[in-house]
């Protein structure tokens, strides 16, 4: 018991990290004190890790450097007060709707509990929607399991949910022609971990299947279960599939604190009122370790790690078939450095990169970022240049210092989930974390009540019509029925008035610029709603009775515009004339 | 499924499309115009402000009224006007372009035409595209959404606002917002001179005294909801940020005037060359493009400062275009035009020499030069020559050359601007 | 006394120097005559073209471009922008019609610049009051 904390202090003495001190909590490692530094306290989270404590906890302080700020909606009031749920999700990224999709499958109340003012506002809208092949997780990790079952789950999920998925496959080229002797290695490693195909392309089979690839590479793997999907439209898909089936998702709600008895969360205070729960899933992402201290289980820590994406034009989405990537071996990140891949909706992106952050919830991006990007990315494709770039944004990464999931029923509070540290590759997983964690739950629940199957679960979600997929003559027929699509207001991606009434309209409504954007692109394209804006902005005005100068980019406060310009003295008065 | 055929179709209803479609049908073809929005006239409609049509009228009108002229003429003239009817498909079939339409009433429909006119404006340049960072708070517009915000829709998007680049839209809109009860608080200018016309930084910036900063750019937005604030930071001769210069400049909103870029994507798949200098198609002096029965004209061919050249460049396109339509265009001989000295880009950047007349040749300078002149030579033999007290990149140039002047034989053509 | 102005009738953008010494006004560096009276006018009373908008009753043209016929002193420019932002037209105009015949006592009127008839008959059920 003694020698592992001896090792940690050890550990901390070398990195000179003398004002850290560790102590054991239940079966974790917890670190105290004081450090100079950002990189400091990561160093120190990392010394503590892989010790065979259960978690890390890191609470050393870092002088000068402020508490990561976290959002809360500024909202109050009762709107949620005293209404009971068997399962309450917390979190609305792709593992809390998809849990909560999962949830819908039997008969059991589910709300779905989100403080952002949409479903897949942060870290799960803020990544390259890749579907890892799962030949970078480490064997013996829950990441590893969960990564090579999700990503075979896609297929059907995409099918049900209504979703894109391309399996594009991926190209990880080599840097250097030596490399290609450990290439039979990683076959045998492949085929140990389940990674689903792998095949040995040399330099010349390479540029076949991608002919417009770097010039500087000397071979490489095709991974062909790789594939892409659009991030955003992943989750929307989940959270609508659980509207349908009954679920409730709450915007705007954020989880302030549990009421416990005995060792039970009985109710989940909010900003909008106390809500009594039979089971609770934290799926809350960045925050996940302060909603596990909640419930006095807060038995790891989550440190942000953020990653820059850039988006390419459209136009040259067609000069790439799949993923590519080309490691750079003696760099040392965290992932494998990020690459440069189709999104799934016709452009291509790249990144994103690795970078340890302090704050949790800020997505600024900065020149350093995109210049390291460019340098590193732009070239894996020749056709590419930096005028190309449409756009950039940054997500921030839900690590914990073990560097593996967190999926399992807390140890100490019998009726809460842990679905935490949920970061790359939990895009790949999650449709299969969502599948043991509904179990879970239901486990759980099933200690205190019988728990059926809900009869009315239809796991195909109703699709609105999406004009970009229909024949001409398919797209003319529903024109016809609803002339609103025959309208078109975002030119650069063709969205129609239909498409975005329906968006705002849909089982989880779509509310403010961003939210239309995420459903179905509008804005999205190379002129970035400097057209369709005002448009869409009256569109929403109208759709859902608010004056123009209520509707917002995203959260509250986010209002698009100041006021009107015109202010005549009511009709029939005044100065008019005739 | 070819449907209605026409010999002429303009793409885009915007001053160059309008006049396009109007001297088709005084060329005697059958001219259709399509338009994605509501109403003709293009950009013209929010563009309220006055200045417009000194060349084409000897007046100042505002946009509208200057759209309006031609709208009339295509009433008049009973020319075929689709409104809001978005080009879903085009194709280049092998006597006729192949459109495909769509709109609310007709749903998805076809129609054919011989020539093509492109007339399909521009767009503007994004924050992301100069590279501003930060988070993604509402706030940031670019100047023409912010025209056509308080123009159109009579919304005011921000109180108070800090304008990026000394473009005439921004400068416009510098005069605009403060009349309409906003507080500019400042334009900034990445480049040592202003982008805009000099009478744009008399009666938009001085008379209501908005500061101008000059060599000064905006390089980060603050705030995560509504914009906060912007850093503002000083530039070296090579435009990159002066260390230390930063300041911080609180403001609701940063409208942007930083360029635009012509729209020609539902060409790119028919494969006609693009200048990558203009952004525009490459062209002769009758406007044709690489691809046979394709012209392009106005903001698509390149950026024009004045509406009096948009209109010209449509005027040239749509009735070349329904010459050829009509069979009475001659076969094509082309040479190029090459720009030497301090020229930026020239259009034409190729001449038919069979067409004869006259050719209009733009160009613009790649940086200000005083007691300029340019000369138009062929064979080492100067034609032309033009004398500028200065030329300034933002100001575009405009030559007509007689082609009758050609020596016999001539290969290239070049065009040479030195200071 | 000499002042420097830009003259602001045309793109061209004329550098102009003003000589002035009491009634005596002096203008060089302009290309035509118009820049002459320009830089007189603008030492006694700079005068401009007011652009803006007026709110009207239909719901399928919610503001007409409007400007003024001739110029009005710059320093009557906010007034003027006060009493159009509390107009209200309830009449379809075309370009060139009378919105006000004299706008903020300057005796100039302020007109129509666009055409609300067009595109009138595809909107259903919009009233046409006035």
């Amino acid at each position: 018991m003694a020698k592992r904390l001896k090792l940690v202090a050890e550990e901390l003495a070398r990195l000179g990290l003398t004002a850290v001190y560790p102590r054991e909590w239940r079966r974790s490692i917890v670190l105290e004190g004081e450090a100079d530094s950002w990189q400091q306290y990561i160093d120190a989270g990392y010394a503590a890790a892989g010790k065979g404590y259960k978690g890390v906890v890191n609470d050393v302080r870092v002088r000068g450097l402020e508490a990561p700020r976290e959002y809360l909606p500024p909202v109050q009031g009762g709107a949620l007060e005293g209404i009971s749920y068997d399962a309450v999700i917390i979190g609305g990224g792709v593992i809390g709707c998809a849990v909560a999709r999962e949830l819908s499958r039997w008969d059991l109340r589910v709300a779905l509990l989100e403080k952002e003012d949409d479903v897949a506002k942060q870290t799960s809208s803020r990544n390259n929607g890749m579907i890892h092949p799962g030949l970078a997780a480490p064997t013996g990790s829950k990441k590893l399991i969960y990564n090579i079952r999700g990503n075979r789950m896609y297929t059907q999920a995409a099918a049900e949910l209504g979703f894109d998925f391309d399996r594009c496959g991926s190209v990880v080229m080599l840097e250097k022609s030596l490399y290609q002797l450990a290439l039979p290695i990683v076959r045998v490693k492949a085929l140990q971990k389940g990674v689903d195909g792998l095949d040995i392309l040399s330099r010349r089979q390479v540029a076949q299947r991608e002919p417009n690839a770097t010039s500087l590479q000397h071979g490489g793997i095709s991974l062909p279960s790789t594939g892409v999907v659009a991030p955003y439209k992943v989750v929307v898909a989940y959270a609508e599939n659980a509207v349908e089936n009954g679920a409730a998702v709450h915007l705007n709600t954020a989880v302030l604190g549990f009421e416990m008895e005995q060792g039970r969360i009985v109710g989940v205070r909010t900003n909008q009122g106390l809500i009594h729960a039979g089971a609770v899933i934290n799926a809350a992402g960045v925050w996940a370790d302060k909603i596990a201290g909640y419930a006095d289980d807060r038995f790891f820590t989550i440190h942000g790690r953020k990653g820059t994406i850039a988006i390419i034009d459209k136009a040259l989405g067609p000069t790439q078939k799949g993923v590519l990537a080309l490691p750079r071996l003696g760099v040392k990140t965290h992932t494998k450095g990020g690459g440069l891949n189709p999104t799934g909706e016709g452009n291509l992106l790249m990144g994103p990169t690795a970078i340890e952050v302090p704050q949790r919830e800020d997505w600024s991006t900065t020149a350093e970022e995109l210049e390291f990007i460019i340098s590193r990315h732009l070239g894996l494709n020749r056709q590419l240049r930096p005028r190309d770039i449409i756009t950039y944004f940054a997500g921030v990464r839900a690590c914990t210092f073990d560097e593996d999931f967190i999926i399992e029923p807390s140890e100490h509070v019998p009726n809460l989930v842990h679905a935490a540290g949920i970061q790359s590759p939990g895009l790949a997983s999650a449709p299969a974390i969502a599948q043991d964690v509904a179990a879970m739950a239901v486990e759980i629940l099933k200690t205190t009540r019988e728990v059926k199957p809900n009869p009315a679960f239809n796991p195909k979600r109703r699709l609105a019509p999406e004009l970009a997929k229909l024949s001409l003559e398919e797209r003319g027929e529903a024109i016809k029925k609803n002339p609103a699509y025959g309208q078109i207001v975002c030119r650069c991606e063709t969205i129609s008035a239909g498409e975005i009434i329906d968006a705002i309209h849909s089982p989880v409504p779509a509310a403010s610029l961003d939210a239309v954007k995420r459903r179905v692109r509008a804005g999205m394209g190379r002129c970035q709603g400097g057209f369709c804006t005002p448009a869409l902005l009256e569109i929403l005005a109208r759709e859902t009775g608010k004056a123009p100068s209520e509707i917002t980019k995203g959260r509250p406060g986010s209002q698009l515009l100041v006021g009107e310009t015109k202010t005549p003295q009511g009709e029939g008065s005044g100065h008019e004339r005739s | 499924m070819s449907g209605a055929k026409w010999d002429v179709a303009v793409i885009g209803a915007g001053p160059a499309g309008l006049a396009a479609a109007i001297a088709a049908d005084k060329a005697g073809a059958r001219v259709c115009l399509v338009e994605r929005e509501s109403r003709p006239g293009g950009i013209l409609k929010q563009c309220i402000h006055d200045g417009f049509g000194l060349v084409r009228y000897s007046q100042k009108l505002s946009g509208p009224e200057y759209a309006w002229r031609d709208i009339q003429q295509i009433k008049e003239r009973g020319i075929k006007l689709f409104t809001d009817t978005f080009l879903l498909g085009l194709e280049r079939g092998k006597e006729r372009f192949a459109l495909t339409l769509q709109n609310s009433k007709q749903a998805v429909f076809p129609i054919a035409a011989k020539a093509l006119v492109a007339a399909t404006g521009c767009r503007e340049r994004t924050a992301r595209q100069v590279f501003i960072h930060g988070q993604r708070p509402a706030g940031v517009y670019t100047a023409g959404t912010v025209q056509r915000l308080i123009n159109i829709g009579g919304h005011l998007p921000g109180k108070n606002c800090v304008i990026l680049g000394s473009g005439d839209i921004g400068l416009i809109m510098a005069r605009r917002l403060t009349l309409e009860g906003a507080k500019v608080l400042g334009v900034y200018e990445i480049k040592p001179e202003p982008s805009g016309l000099t009478r744009n930084i008399v009666q938009c910036l001085e008379d209501y005294n908005i500061p101008l900063h000059l060599s000064t750019t905006v390089s980060k937005v603050h705030g995560s909801e509504r914009t906060e604030g912007v850093s503002i930071c000083r530039v070296d001769e090579k435009l990159r940020p002066l260390p230390g210069s930063e300041e911080y400049v609180p403001c609701d909103t940063l409208v942007l005037s930083v360029g635009l870029i012509p729209e020609n994507d539902m060409l790119l798949p028919l494969g006609t060359e693009i200048d990558p200098r203009t952004g525009g198609p490459v062209v002769d002096q009758l406007l044709a493009t690489t691809l046979a029965g394709l012209y392009s004209c106005g903001n698509a061919l390149h950026v024009n400062d004045l509406v009096d050249y948009v209109s010209e460049s449509g005027e040239i396109a749509g009735s070349a275009a329904a010459r050829s339509a009509l069979g009475k265009q001659n076969c094509p001989r082309h040479v190029p035009v090459i720009p030497r000295g301090d020229i930026h880009y020239v259009v034409p950047q190729k001449l038919d020499i069979a067409a004869g007349g006259q050719g209009i040749i733009y160009f613009r300078a790649a940086r200000t030069l005083a007691d300029a002149s340019v000369e138009i030579s062929a064979g080492g033999q100067a034609l032309q020559q033009k004398k500028y007290p200065a030329v300034r990149p933002p100001e575009m140039e405009r030559i007509v050359l007689d082609l009758a002047l050609l020596p016999p034989g001539t290969k290239e053509l070049s065009l040479n601007l030195r200071g | 006394m000499e002042k420097m102005l830009v003259c602001i009738q045309c793109p061209q953008g004329c550098k102009l120097v003003v000589s002035y010494s009491g009634e005596q006004v002096t203008v060089t560096g302009n290309k035509c005559p118009r820049g002459a009276g320009y830089a007189k006018q603008e030492l006694i009373n700079p005068c401009r073209t007011l652009t803006t908008t007026v709110k009207t009753a239909f719901v399928d043209f919610p503001l007409l471009p409007v400007r003024t016929l001739g110029e009005i002193p710059l320093k009557k420019v906010f007034g003027a922008m006060g009493e159009i932002s509390r107009l209200l037209v309830k009449k379809r105009l075309r370009p060139g019609d009378l919105v006000l015949e004299n706008l903020s006592g300057t005796h100039v009127p302020l007109i129509a610049t666009d055409d609300m008839t067009m595109g009138e008959q595809n909107v259903k059920g919009s009233e046409i009051c006035g």
